[in-house]
């Protein structure tokens, strides 16, 4: 038998036996424990990855400081998840050669969908901190978790906030309020503005006055669209924005001196991203957006083991960046600390005994990091009403916790948003 | 709706603001047009990097703003020598080798350096949103129940202005005349003693001269990120082709024309049907009048 052909049966075999031979520097040594961590460090991405990896790095840091994952030491296998490709890959990457049991990551909803595919073929653990298309537990894979709320939870607590907080505000009812919806057509935004619909009308009877999606990649005007609410006159604006789009869409009403009595906004782009600010400044005040706790946020109102790992947690990430957490930092850094309590409480990485684990796991709002809770359902989401979210508003110049009233020692302001030139 | 159907006072009053809108709207489009309609009829190439050569005046309005604090109606003057520049430049070391080319190279060719200017801009300042505030930003002007945005009358005006002054530059002055000559019959220009590679070299500098003028000048209106130029460059084709390549006053007629079907798109269908109206539009124009609205019969096949 010649060479050649002698190593191309060595290969087949190799392949065919599951490709063994390729783990080639596997786990760690004893002492540490390593996991799999994508995240977009390059590339259009890059910007909001590289804080997932400081919120994710802050926390492995303090989980080490507390004796580390099933008594090791918790470290890093990194890769670079650029684009959907590149995620897979990499995921594949990390789990043959790296031999990690455990993959977390991404940020984006073009990422977990690809990277996780992966992970459930090989039977590896992916626990998801940050995507939120609502389509990704929905694919029937095995030990695939999110520790944030999908997209659909967003719309869920908008209209929580509508209902229970503007409404009483405005002396209207829930059902007395006419909405107007409006959307880019990501899926992130439909996934928002559908579930916020459906919960507006079926739960609370609102009234829909508009439903308009758009494509904020193309939109030069907003006008057109402003004219035509102004005379559907309606009390609420429920707008998820990308980019340009909130902007502009505050501006030219503005412009047009069209007068509503809230902005509901979800999510970290559009009104909810530190660019609206500086782009308008103090003719900014006003709008809400959903997003993780930001300044404001009650420490008290946590339970004390909140109350510890949320302090302890604030402090070093101010202490590496100099800021208050940004909701990259909050996303990563929760998601990591509760993959921690999973692993103390399964003292495994067997996929069996961790989710069992992870089904196990039920506590309350304000038990950790962001005030958050935990209750897994069986296709591995974590409940909307545990992981709970807070309205913030844009008051000045920066974006400050409002609501839930208890979680924050700063109120909402403009509630009904009164004349243009009257918000200071 | 039906509120919204009635036409009484209140109705009237929002007729006239969507013109207003679609006035200033086209405005904008003939602004960035005019430069590609002119590399468009002259040269015959299809720019796909006019959309980045605005981002890139975006981006100068931007920096001179934040930076040294200067108002971008000051930075649009020195825009255009500097522009001016930047096309010399990007039809030396790009342009030229192909212009002989076939248009699929012309278009691998546009594309890349697209792309290259979008990676660029996106290293070198990142891939945030950046905005540019002078004081005249949020300024409008109210006409009885319609109101102006002032940052979009100039630009209306500047993209009047700068058509009148093409068109007058093509028509009564020698360089103009030699650039006609030129898009007419490439070889009998040659023939002539014509410097074709210096008519294109300077067609260039002037589109790209424009188009960098015309990206300063709507900086202020739309945030400034490196892929900013792609939310214009589509619709630029549509104005190009229905006005009729090459054509200033038709690029001119052409963006009011989209920005009409925009808007009345908008207002009575809603935003998500803007778009398949005008490329409906865009199609029908190339199926039944391939020149362009304004196009003269034959042009289409100058030169190519």
């Amino acid at each position: 038998m010649s060479r050649a052909t002698l190593t191309i049966i060595v290969a087949t075999l190799a392949l065919v036996l599951g490709g063994e031979p390729a783990a080639v520097r596997g786990q760690s040594p004893a002492g540490e424990y390593k996991i799999g961590v994508l995240e977009p460090l390059t590339g259009p991405l890059a910007f909001e990855g590289k804080r997932h990896m400081e919120g994710l790095e802050v926390v492995r840091d303090l989980i080490n400081e507390r004796g580390g994952v099933m008594g090791k030491k918790l470290v890093f296998a990194v890769a670079d998840a650029t684009d959907p490709t590149a995620a897979a890959s990499e995921a594949n990457r990390l789990i043959t050669r790296e031999g990690v049991k455990i993959i977390t990551g991404t940020f984006s909803s073009r990422l977990c969908g690809a990277a996780s595919e992966v992970a459930a073929r090989h039977n590896v653990i992916y626990w998801e901190s940050s995507c939120v298309d609502p389509r990704f537990n929905k694919r029937g894979l095995k030990y695939v978790y999110r520790t944030e709320i999908d997209a659909t939870g967003f719309g869920w607590y908008n209209v929580e906030f509508i209902a229970k907080h503007l409404a009483p505000r405005l002396n209207l009812k829930p059902n007395q309020l006419k909405v107007a919806f409006l959307s880019e057509d990501s899926s992130y935004g439909q996934g928002v503005t559908e579930s916020a619909r459906q919960r507006a009308k079926t739960e609370f009877g609102m009234q829909e006055v508009m439903l308009e999606y758009y494509n904020w990649t193309t939109l030069n005007d907003m006008t057109p669209t402003i004219l035509k609410m102004k005379q559907l006159n309606p009390d609420v604006v429920h707008h998820i924005g990308f980019g340009n789009d909130a902007v502009l869409f505050w501006r030219q009403s503005k412009e047009q001196n069209f007068l509503f009595k809230a902005l509901v906004h979800a999510g970290a782009t559009g009104y909810g991203g530190g660019d609206f600010g500086k782009a308008l400044g103090n003719d900014a005040n006003g709008v809400f957006a959903l997003l993780e706790p930001g300044p404001g946020f009650r420490l008290e109102a946590l339970r004390p083991e909140g109350q510890q790992i949320e302090k302890a947690f604030r402090e070093a990430v101010q202490k590496r960046t100099g800021t208050y957490p940004f909701g990259a930092h909050q996303l990563a850094g929760s998601g990591l600390w509760l993959l921690k309590l999973v692993l103390d409480r399964s003292k495994s990485d067997d996929p069996e005994k961790f989710n069992a684990a992870v089904m196990a796991l039920d506590m309350p709002v304000g038990s950790m990091i962001n005030g958050w809770g935990v209750k897994f359902s069986e296709v591995g989401q974590n409940a909307n009403d545990r992981v709970q979210h807070y309205m913030l508003q844009w008051q000045n110049g920066q974006l400050v916790t409002v609501w839930p009233e208890e979680f924050t020692t700063l109120r909402a302001k403009w509630i009904p948003l009164g004349a243009w030139d009257q918000r200071k | 709706m039906d509120s919204a159907r009635r036409l009484g006072p209140a109705q009237i009053d929002v007729l006239a603001q969507l013109a207003v809108a679609t006035v200033l709207l086209g405005g904008i489009y003939a602004l960035i047009a005019v430069g590609l309609t002119l590399i468009f009829g002259i040269m015959r190439v299809v720019n796909f990097a006019h959309g980045e050569f605005l981002m890139l005046g975006m981006y100068l309005a931007f920096w001179a703003f934040a930076l040294y604090a200067v108002d971008p109606y000051v930075v649009v003057l020195v825009s255009i020598p500097v522009f001016f520049v930047v096309g010399l430049v990007a039809y030396v070391l790009v342009m030229r080798g192909v212009i002989q080319a076939s248009h699929n190279v012309q278009i691998f060719t546009t594309v890349g350096l697209s792309v290259v200017l979008q990676n660029v801009a996106l290293v070198a300042w990142s891939g945030d949103f950046r905005f540019v505030r002078p004081w005249h930003l949020s300024t409008v002007i109210r006409a009885g129940a319609t109101i102006f945005n002032l940052t979009q009358v100039v630009a209306f005006l500047i993209a009047v202005a700068l058509t009148i002054a093409l068109v007058a530059f093509m028509k009564w002055t020698h360089a103009g005349r030699v650039m006609r000559a030129t898009a007419q019959d490439r070889d009998a220009a040659t023939l002539m003693g014509i410097d074709t590679d210096r008519v294109y070299r300077l067609t260039f500098a002037i589109g790209i001269a424009a188009v960098g003028a015309a990206g300063v000048l709507v900086a202020p209106l739309y945030s400034v990120y490196p892929t900013a130029g792609l939310q214009f460059v589509l619709i630029s084709y549509v104005v190009v082709v229905l006005g009729g390549l090459g054509d200033m006053f038709g690029a001119m007629l052409g963006s009011f024309i989209v920005a009409l079907v925009e808007v009345a798109g908008s207002y009575l269908f809603g935003t998500a049907w803007k778009e398949i109206f005008y490329f409906i539009l865009f199609i029908l124009v190339l199926v039944f009048r391939p020149v362009g609205l304004f196009g003269q019969r034959g042009a289409e096949t100058l030169g190519v």
